[in-house]
């Protein structure tokens, strides 16, 4: 089933719909055979970015290339990509065979190979019996590994997902997200998986895209757009984040009254936002740091969340839970920041 | 992390801009042949070059060997060219070409084919053949081929080809005739005028307002009752002190009270017909609403009757309730004379017409408003029970809020009907003017086609503004979608008193109704209504030949129309509903014009625009197929619309992402799931063809003359038994129609109904 990977690169692309500006100049590189997400909130212009791909859309500006094709002016039957649709788009009026094989159909397989072939793919997503069955007798899970399979039967240069997953329960999400992530490390099939669900793409891609009102925030691994977010919005979409204002001078940061030694290659001494992760402020309740309030405490299981009123603003702290117990609503603390958590914006980071 | 920071994490997936310039310029070239340029070129060329241009006669269905291309070219450069062009076309899909410049090179020679051809056929003056249909629907398949090639239009060539045909069909068979219509109006023998626009306007017969045989002034009657109404506006606004844009309204009511008072003191086709409809409008309305709210509220039995009841105006011909009118209420009628003893004319004249057009049309109301009543959330008058509002108090705040633009519709829609109604004012309109029977008179009786077009244009500005109101301004409007679903919450029934009031009336109607139809069958059957009530069945066997000829000429002509009308009505709805291209609400707008257009306006439409020359199509049967085609497609438009509208667009584009072109997907994903609308929608549109009347009064032709036309004629020629065994008989063929519909297809609910009657 292994064809060769081939990389998908758009060169500024920008695509209108009347006078909303959709997706607005955007370049990329999709490396072959990686998986890689387009992330973002709703509107941010993922889909639109990945129905170009698809050939579903056309740019109002710029090219789409897969490999080292040009396929800007190809209709999306002539792009050797296939997509897995948010509602699955499997064909009612079909059995899952035909389902499967209706691409093959068209593509004038013989009757002998495209037996074959279907049945291997519906092996190969484990689901070798229901070959029979029309969509509606299949539960959601088994519906999206039919649309799986049928995107894959055709052996396609590109593997689109559109928000496959957000039909399913949390549950069966989870299980169906690392079976695609499986299967597609076995194919090492290049891949565009759009999602708005930032923990999803965490645990899938290769490379997160962060996109926002049409443009690319940021491109990198998901543990760089974690430790490194390049702007406010990155560290504020993936996971949550703390942004606290602060300033930066000769390998020391202050947070209002507070001032500890940070050092961080390329920061200007001026004014720079602190970005840190609930997991690394430290809630003590004597001793050195940035002096608080507990406003609100939520005993979670694996940690207690407190919010923690501060001369500079609410900062929010995820605390394994002590032996002591919680600290109860209105005590006075001390916040610390873990270096390994920190990470300073500067002023550009928007 | 799997992707490794080292490759990915700095900035590297981000393009430069000078590799990608490198790429930009590698050329896409794609050479070898395409076989769809081939096949329109070789079809283009064989068609043209072996089918006749012209033909000597009417008579569509003739060879002449001498007027086929390959004679023609002998003589005829133009047709050389022509032949070339096609030729052209085959080679340019033979060439080793890139993709882009092939689609140019096809545009121009389909756009220089299609321009040839129109100089051909236009230049000649000759009635056109089937050679010209070949060649120029295949040049326009090659026009639409290149721009789908070059990119122009973003789609394979099926789709482009298909709008360009589309396009031509709806302009000629739909637009050109409205043209003829108004260019009749103000072109009297080659010369423009409006005398014959102002002559008809000032005629007594189109509208009088002073009487000079009443002692009253009219005019002043009329000013006097819009100030008056204006001066009560606004005395109301003062006292009420509501906010201050309530006092805009006391002017349009104050002119609203003075055209009324002046329609209603007035004479002519412009009083009768407008007061008519107002009157149909808003009882029928009412009527509708009533029923409406016994169909969702009600916890009778009766309410089952309801279906039954909206399908009876679709399968009827229109005047068939006016014939029963007769029977039962004119000056012979079965109620007026035989039980009551009264011999009388007023059932003669507006009455009658306001009376049949009011059974006839209140289940169109009924439709519409089944729709509103339905999508209501229940939920809503709940609320409003909670916080404390009585059951009337719901009625008057919420539930009459939420329905007004529904009844605004169904109002506005029956008012169209009124208007366009042309069976029941000629056959109970007791010789009183009405603007649709004028233009019938114009043309049959006074032959002036100008004065027919004058009264058509008149007709037809006031349909088509009720529609342009109906589509733009109540179409934002609506708060409730006629397909939306309503919430959880159980419908409110009706209180008990009510339900059993508006049963009682309901039953009562269905009493009248059946009691009106069941005369046209005890009719065809009785020796001479009136007089002479003794069981023959001489009527029905006197049908033999020509009755039975016509109802056989109706339903194969109805039949033949039913499937065009059916495919293209689908085939626009997907195009306007899936496809983005330009001109596409153009091409909306006008192919649901014909919903619009009075029949008779059409009617005389087509006798005006293809009565000679190059398009000449009169008294042939292709004219009436024409005309049931074009009339019946806006309803099939908005059935196929309503269907595709159900089906999730992913599906679609899950087909095209496995190299479906658009062909494919139509017919195996798209047809499969609309399968059952598209059989209702074939049904609804024989049925519709084989009922009609205005269209094709002026259409017909003693070799393809039609049921309805010969029942009318039959009852004004007074052997109203024959008229009625007629219309029996295609009453009965239709409820066996429809029922075989309805067996085959059981999903066929009150949805489908609606998109069919409407």
């Amino acid at each position: 089933m292994r064809t060769p990977a081939v990389p998908v690169r758009l060169g500024g692309v920008t695509k209108r719909f009347g006078a909303v500006l959709a997706v607005d100049d955007v370049t990329l590189e999709i490396p072959a055979g990686l998986l890689v997400t387009l992330l973002g909130p709703s509107g941010c212009g993922k889909t639109t970015t990945l129905r170009m791909v698809a050939g579903l859309e056309h740019p109002t500006n710029g090219r789409v290339f897969i490999g080292d094709e040009d396929v800007t002016p190809l209709p999306a039957s002539n792009r050797s990509v296939t997509m897995v649709f948010q509602s699955y788009a499997l064909f009612p009026h079909l059995t899952v065979f035909e389902n499967v094989a209706y691409g093959l159909r068209i593509a004038k397989v013989p009757e002998r190979a495209l037996r074959e072939q279907v049945g291997a793919v519906l092996e190969l997503v484990g689901l070798p019996q229901v070959g029979e069955r029309y969509p509606a007798q299949l539960s959601g899970g088994q519906q999206q590994r039919v649309a799986l399979a049928r995107a894959l039967v055709m052996k396609p240069k590109v593997l689109l997902f559109d928000e496959p997953l957000s039909n399913l329960d949390a549950k069966l999400r989870k299980r169906v997200r690392a079976e695609i992530r499986d299967l597609q490390q076995r194919l090492g099939i290049t891949t565009i998986y759009v999602t708005h669900d930032q923990a999803e793409a965490l645990a899938l891609s290769d490379v997160i895209v962060v996109m926002n009102l049409g443009r690319v925030e940021q491109v990198g691994s998901p543990f760089d757009l974690y430790r490194k977010p390049a702007t406010r919005f990155v560290a504020d979409f993936i996971g949550e984040a703390n942004l606290l204002p602060g300033r930066y001078a000769e390998g020391m940061v202050t947070v209002g009254p507070y001032t500890f030694a940070f050092r961080q290659d390329g920061v200007h001494a001026g004014p720079v936002t602190v970005v840190a992760r609930p997991e690394t402020v430290q809630v003590a309740t004597a001793g050195q740091g940035l002096p608080g309030t507990v406003r609100s405490a939520f005993f979670m299981g694996t940690t207690i969340d407190y919010l923690i009123e501060t001369p500079i603003g609410e900062v929010s702290a995820s605390a394994p839970p002590r032996v002591t117990g919680m600290l109860p609503v209105g005590s006075d603390v001390r916040l610390q920041f873990a270096e390994a958590g920190l990470y300073l914006l500067t002023e550009d980071g928007r | 992390m799997r992707g490794g920071r080292g490759r990915y994490g700095s900035g590297l997936p981000v393009l430069r801009r000078g590799s990608m310039a490198r790429v930009l310029t590698a050329p896409a070239v794609r050479p070898g042949l395409n076989s769809t340029l081939l096949a329109w070129g070789a079809l283009t060329f064989l068609g043209a070059v072996s089918l006749p241009w012209a033909r000597p006669g009417r008579e569509l269905f003739t060879f002449s060997p001498e007027a086929t291309g390959a004679a023609l070219a002998r003589t005829s450069p133009l047709m050389g060219a022509i032949l070339l062009t096609a030729l052209l076309v085959a080679a340019a899909g033979l060439v080793p070409w890139a993709t882009a410049s092939r689609g140019r090179a096809a545009i121009v020679l389909g756009a220089l084919g299609t321009v040839l051809v129109a100089v051909r056929l236009f230049g000649t003056g000759q009635p056109f053949s089937w050679g010209v249909a070949a060649a120029a629907l295949g040049f326009l398949a090659v026009l639409g081929t290149g721009l789908a090639l070059a990119g122009v239009l973003r789609t394979d060539a099926f789709i482009a080809g298909s709008i360009l045909w589309v396009a031509v069909f709806v302009a000629i068979f739909i637009l050109y005739p409205l043209w003829t219509v108004l260019e009749a109006s103000v072109v009297v023998r080659g010369r423009f005028t409006f005398d014959v626009v102002r002559e008809t306007l000032r005629s007594p017969a189109f509208f009088l307002l002073n009487n000079p045989a009443t002692p009253r002034n009219e005019t002043a009657v009329a000013l006097a009752a819009g100030g008056i109404v204006t001066a009560v506006g606004l005395l109301l606004q003062a006292v009420q002190r509501r906010p201050a844009r309530g006092w805009l309204w006391a002017l349009p009511a104050g002119v609203g009270g003075f055209v009324l008072t002046a329609l209603y003191l007035g004479f002519g086709a412009l009083r009768n017909s407008v007061l008519l409809a107002i009157v149909v409008g808003v009882i029928a309305t009412a009527l509708g609403f009533l029923f409406a709210l016994l169909g969702e509220r009600s916890r009778l039995r009766t309410r089952r009757l309801l279906g039954p009841l909206s399908i009876l105006p679709i399968i009827t011909p229109p005047f068939v309730l006016g014939l029963a009118m007769i029977y039962m209420f004119g000056r012979r009628g079965f109620v007026t004379y035989q039980l009551l003893g009264i011999s009388t004319n007023a059932f003669f004249g507006p009455l009658g017409v306001a009376v049949a057009q009011i059974l006839a049309y209140a289940p169109i109301a009924y439709l519409v408003l089944q729709g509103v009543v339905q999508s209501m959330d229940a939920a809503l008058e709940e609320a409003a029970e909670t916080l404390g509002a009585s059951r009337w108090h719901v009625l008057r705040t919420v539930i009459w809020p939420l329905a007004r633009p529904g009844v605004a519709n169904a109002f506005l829609l029956v008012a169209i009907e009124s208007l366009a109604d042309f069976g029941n004012p000629i056959i109970v309109g007791g010789g009183k003017p009405f603007l649709a029977t004028e233009v019938f008179f114009a043309i049959i009786g006074r032959f002036n086609p100008s004065e027919a077009a004058v009264y058509g244009v008149v007709l037809l500005a006031m349909t088509l503004s009720i529609f342009l109101v109906q589509r733009y301004w109540l179409g934002r409007r609506s708060y409730v979608t006629v397909t939306g679903k309503p919430s959880g919450a159980k419908a409110r029934p009706l209180p008990p008193a009510l339900d059993y009031a508006v049963s009682a009336f309901f039953l009562g109607w269905m009493v009248l109704i059946v009691a009106l139809y069941g005369s046209v069958f005890v009719g065809s059957v009785t020796k001479l209504w009136g007089f002479d009530y003794t069981f023959t069945l001489e009527h029905l066997r006197s049908l033999s030949p020509t009755g039975w000829k016509v109802f056989w000429t109706s339903t194969k002509l109805s039949a033949y129309a039913a499937i065009p009308s059916t495919l293209l009505g689908f085939l626009i709805g997907y195009l306007v509903t899936r496809m983005e291209f330009p001109g596409r609400s153009a091409l909306e707008f006008s192919s649901m014009l014909s919903f619009a257009v009075p029949g008779t306006v059409m009617g005389i439409g087509y006798i005006l625009a293809f009565n000679q020359g190059a398009l000449l199509l009169t008294g042939t049967s292709a004219i009436l197929i024409m005309a049931f085609v074009f009339r019946n497609m806006p309803v099939a438009i908005r059935a196929g619309v309503a269907a595709i509208h159900q089906i999730d667009r992913s599906l679609e584009e899950a087909s095209t992402m496995l190299r479906a072109n658009s062909l494919t997907t139509l017919r195996r994903i798209v047809m499969p799931l609309v399968r059952s609308a598209l059989l209702s929608g074939l049904v609804f549109a024989f049925v519709r063809a084989i009922t009609a009347v205005s269209q094709v009064i002026f259409l017909i032709s003693p070799q393809h003359s039609l049921a309805t036309t010969q029942i009318l004629t039959y009852i004004e020629y007074g052997s109203q038994g024959r008229g009625a065994a007629l219309a029996s008989l295609l009453t009965v063929f239709m409820i066996v129609v429809i029922a075989a519909l309805y067996a085959v297809n059981r999903r066929l609910g009150a949805e489908t109904r609606r998109e069919m009657a409407l």
